[in-house]
């Protein structure tokens, strides 16, 4: 039996006169990776932004683990501290280190002993491969090594859903694939994933749903696989084959 | 033009004075410095609040700072308050009247740093769940004071000079020492020049003890940008 962990309910959000989320419903259980692909400007990184309060809506809701999330509301510290997310240009805190980056929140926000969140950083960094680069700052760092970073920072506050927004998209192509594994990694582990991805093939091979944005509606959503194989919508099919084509 | 024959020795006598008055200079400056930088981030932080009111007060604060002369809040603050019952001391005067006056200006380069930290910065600490006082005192403030911790210095060396205005509300600083030793021993060059000298020697240190603290606050090298 599985719990659901988030739940949009038909999610409306406007940017004055313009409306880039029409009417969202979906819901996420524990364990899913849901991949929202669709073209650029569909809301899929706006719908992300709304998880967890960065941005506001103008309609439905969204609860996550029961709770509604509020963003002008308090309650929402409470919900941010349950959720990772991992940001297109990393955002890595440049007056830090890498170590110090991800010892922030947990010391900061939660309150945790440094003792013990070095020991759990440390541990964070063995993970994303980077053990080595623990002193460094982020401007010393490449893209990739950034964003490994700020994976590893999103998960010491031991999160219950990690939201990546296009996490490899200003990438360089050679360092997209350390940061893919690092995620096919936490996919293995049976983290909850939200990805906002231009990579098909990771959706394809990590993720357990696919959902197609367009216009700001869910236009289809299912198996990856099936639906890459055979996308029941046409707009999904002209999008998939732009993309396919691109990356031959 | 006559010939002026320099004679430094007959500033001599005044010298244990000079150093006294230095100190006087250095200290109102420094207190000054240090309390306008507080009050200046206040200011620069409720420029960009989401009140209205207070980003209101904070801009006219700002405006009414930098479009008088220190030389009038420092008269009202000296002569205007006693008629009010607030009767405080030369050095008081000054010290409050030098740091409302940098204050205007501190806060308008704070805000500049402000300006200048990217949205992600923001949005990486608001996803982590860090409260705005959090968020300002470990991420956004470190980086501001990095961004300007050169232009702070051109303000903290305006504040020193702009203390000797503080010999107008008798404070005894090296401006009035110069005053008064120019006027009772005649020499007007060399009480100027030494004046001037001693100006220039304390901004030097003011200068390289803040260069100093950078060097040590932002031990990181090469790397922030």
């Amino acid at each position: 039996m599985t719990d659901t962990v988030l739940q949009f309910d038909n999610v409306v959000k406007r940017f004055g006169d313009r409306t880039i989320l029409d009417g969202v419903s979906t819901s996420v259980q524990s364990g899913e990776i849901v991949c929202f692909i669709g073209p650029s400007g569909t809301g899929k990184s706006t719908l992300l932004r709304c998880v967890n309060g960065l941005e506001t809506i103008e309609g439905g809701a969204i609860r996550f683990e029961g709770t509604p999330v509020q963003a002008k509301q308090r309650s929402i510290i409470d919900v941010r501290r349950r959720i990772g997310m991992i940001f297109q240009h990393f955002n890595l805190y440049p007056h830090l280190t890498a170590l110090e980056n991800v010892m922030l929140a947990p010391v900061i926000v939660h309150g945790e002993n440094r003792k013990t969140v070095e020991e759990r950083a440390r541990g964070l960094f063995e993970k994303v491969r980077l053990s080595h680069r623990i002193n460094a700052y982020p401007a010393q760092m490449s893209g990739g090594e950034q964003q490994r970073v700020a994976i590893a920072r999103a998960l010491a506050t031991n999160p219950h859903i990690l939201l990546f927004d296009e996490p490899t998209s200003a990438l360089d192509p050679e360092t997209v694939g350390e940061v893919l594994a690092v995620m096919r990694d936490l996919a293995v582990e049976g983290r909850t994933m939200l990805v906002v991805t231009h990579e098909i093939r990771f959706a394809a091979d990590v993720g357990t749903r696919m959902v197609f944005l367009d216009g700001g509606k869910i236009v289809e959503e299912g198996n990856p696989r099936e639906m890459l194989a055979a996308p029941r919508s046409e707009r999904a099919r002209r999008f998939l084959s732009t993309i396919s084509n691109a990356a031959h | 033009m006559q010939p002026y024959y320099f004679s430094f020795r007959s500033i001599y006598p005044y010298l244990g004075d000079l150093a006294a008055a230095a100190e006087v200079t250095l200290l109102l400056s420094l207190l000054a410095i240090v309390l306008s930088v507080a009050i200046g981030s206040g200011i620069a932080l409720m420029r960009r609040s989401n009140s209205r009111l207070l980003r209101f007060f904070a801009g006219l604060y700002v405006e009414v700072m930098r479009n008088t002369p220190l030389l009038v809040i420092l008269y009202i603050v000296y002569f205007a308050l006693p008629q009010l019952g607030l009767r405080l001391s030369s050095f008081n005067a000054a010290l409050i009247g030098l740091t409302l006056n940098s204050a205007g200006y501190m806060a308008e380069i704070i805000r500049a740093g402000l300006v200048a930290v990217p949205s992600g910065q923001f949005e990486a600490a608001f996803s982590q769940g860090f409260t705005r006082v959090q968020l300002y005192r470990h991420i956004i403030l470190p980086q501001v004071f990095r961004t300007i911790y050169a232009p702070l210095g051109n303000q903290f060396i305006a504040v020193i000079l702009a203390s000797s205005l503080a010999s107008a509300v008798a404070v005894e600083e090296v401006a009035s020492w110069m005053q008064t030793v120019g006027s009772s021993s005649f020499r007007f060059f060399e009480t100027f020049i030494i004046a001037a000298v001693v100006y220039l020697v304390l901004c030097q240190i003011v200068n390289l003890g803040r260069i100093a603290i950078g060097r040590w606050l932002f031990r990181q090298p090469e790397a922030y940008r």
